[in-house]
């Protein structure tokens, strides 16, 4: 049996090496074959990058090689998937190489697409690339006081991240003494300060006792540069010295390209994640159209479901378990305390107070990490 | 005869509470002494030795070879390697460089101890040439 991962972020990662945990004897006797492709021989941790923009991180930190990551059984090539070509069971890469499979698991992730909202680009500072967490970083270093605006365009990846952003930005300029000197206003798209309805209840007291003005119902229009103003689709606009913004995110190019699901995002069976008339094709992380979060949590639950029942399938003929929606988000309230939300399709998240134990933890969880996409965790 | 049956059982509470106090003041000790790049040090310190145990302990060479070394008999072998190499370590160190050559090879040749080592490793690699023929019959 031929079994295909294309990918190499969170999701495919920590599938590859459950897989070939569960596979060792089968793969060793030749009866599976485990490859993966990937568009890069680096692995990036992603949600460094916020510590980045905050000077908390250097890069350098983010990165590890992507073979060192992987069971050495499993066959790795750099060479990113073109064409999918689900009729034949096979894909063609860059190279021109043919993969052929009989299962296919697609891990892509996510793009960020800031140049949909006019003036974004040019306009903002962001952290979801290393380049402009590292430019973030250094403008906030120049800041000496004004307005901040931290505006969200949607979807994006890690729901967390607005609130979390604004609870560093307090505790940043109060580290340097100049919170007095900053007035700070968080715009959201829906009527509430968080998507997830017990965030919102959780972080607006938070916000009042911060000062942190917010205002909801702001879905970004565009960013007049030459003013300092963001307009918002309802007709509102904010002035601002320092924009901040979270951008809209869609699926990768070769998704869209291949017509596998609008905007990037895959169907998805939400149980079984299979995509959608295809019972041998299975999608991880944020290529999927799920209503769960799109993070590194929900890429790592979905990768054990599926390594499961890939294995399950390899040795018994059938799938064994379900996608429950698992998610578990840390979330940093500041620089030296956090919380947690844990929820899934069925139960929201019931959030904590916000301890420094917690911070620790997910320190602790950074460094964790590269024994999680191993398969250990 | 109240305060008799009292006391004993606020005592009690009062130690019981009193190392409760104590805990909680070890806790905040560790907790003011630590900082992010310690817990990141350490965590990381953690990480990277569960990864390494976890390649060990599945690496199916080095588990056989951590077994026959576990033996009573290989404890001779392993005492007799460590002090071969104290002593190869000193022997190299006191004598000149080989001048090289044939005579020099023939006075090699002659030495019993230079025999003695031929022939423990033409036995090491008859047994390690016949196991991994061995091996290879059976597919691993």
């Amino acid at each position: 049996m031929r079994i295909l991962v294309v990918g190499g972020g969170t999701g495919g990662t920590i599938l590859a090496n459950n897989l070939a945990r569960r596979l060792s004897a089968e793969i060793r006797t030749r009866k599976v074959w485990l490859t993966m492709l990937s568009a890069s021989d680096k692995h990036m941790y992603q949600p460094g990058l916020l510590y980045v923009a905050f000077g908390q991180m250097t890069p350098d930190q983010l990165y590890r090689d992507q073979a060192s990551l992987l069971e050495s059984c499993i066959d790795f090539h750099v060479d990113p998937v073109e064409q999918f070509e689900l009729d034949q069971n096979q894909v063609r890469t860059k190279s021109g190489k043919i993969h052929q499979y009989d299962i296919l698991v697609i891990a892509t992730g996510s793009r960020i697409v800031p140049e949909q909202i006019p003036g974004l680009t040019e306009g903002a500072e962001t952290f979801y690339t290393e380049a402009s967490a590292v430019k973030m970083f250094k403008r906030l270093r120049e800041f000496q006081g004004g307005k901040v605006a931290v505006v969200v365009g949607v979807p994006h990846k890690c729901p967390i991240a607005p609130v979390e952003v604004m609870f560093s930005l307090h505790d940043y300029f109060k580290a340097r003494g100049i919170r007095d000197k900053v007035t700070m206003k968080y715009h959201y798209p829906i009527g509430r300060i968080h998507t997830i309805q017990n965030v919102a209840k959780w972080a607006k007291p938070e916000f009042d006792r911060l000062g942190i003005e917010y205002e909801t119902l702001f879905n970004v229009k565009e960013v007049d540069v030459k003013n300092n103003i963001v307009k918002s689709e309802e007709g509102t606009e904010t002035a601002y010295d320092l924009l901040i913004a979270i951008p809209p995110h869609k699926g990768m190019e070769v998704i869209e390209n291949n017509n596998l699901g609008q905007g990037g995002w895959i169907p998805t069976d939400r149980y079984k994640l299979t995509m959608n008339g295809h019972d041998n094709v299975y999608v991880l992380g944020d290529t999927t159209n799920l209503p769960v979060s799109k993070t590194g949590s929900a890429a790592h639950f979905e990768a054990e479901v599926a390594a499961e029942n890939i294995a399950a399938i390899v040795k018994i003929g059938t799938p064994v378990r379900d996608y429950d929606g698992k998610v578990y988000c840390f979330i940093e309230a500041g620089h030296d305390r956090a919380t947690y939300a844990m929820f899934n399709y069925l139960n929201p998240p019931d959030l904590k107070a916000p301890t420094k134990p917690m911070h620790w933890f997910k320190m602790a969880y950074n460094q964790m990490y590269w024994t999680s996409v191993r398969g250990l965790l | 005869m109240t305060t008799q049956t009292e006391t004993p059982i606020d005592a009690t509470a009062n130690d019981d509470l009193q190392r409760l106090v104590e805990f909680a003041q070890l806790v905040t000790a560790a907790r003011d002494a630590l900082s992010d790049d310690m817990v990141t040090r350490l965590s990381g310190a953690i990480s990277e030795g569960m990864n390494l145990l976890d390649r060990l302990t599945r690496n199916e060479g080095l588990m056989r070879l951590l077994q026959v070394l576990d033996r009573d008999e290989s404890q001779y072998l392993l005492i007799a390697l460590s002090e071969a190499i104290h002593a190869t370590s000193k022997d190299i160190a006191a004598s000149p460089p080989a001048t090289g050559g044939l005579g020099c090879m023939l006075r090699v040749a002659r030495d019993p101890g230079a025999q003695e080592g031929v022939r423990l490793l033409a036995v090491l690699g008859q047994h390690l040439s016949h196991s991994l023929r061995e091996q290879h019959r059976r597919g691993g």
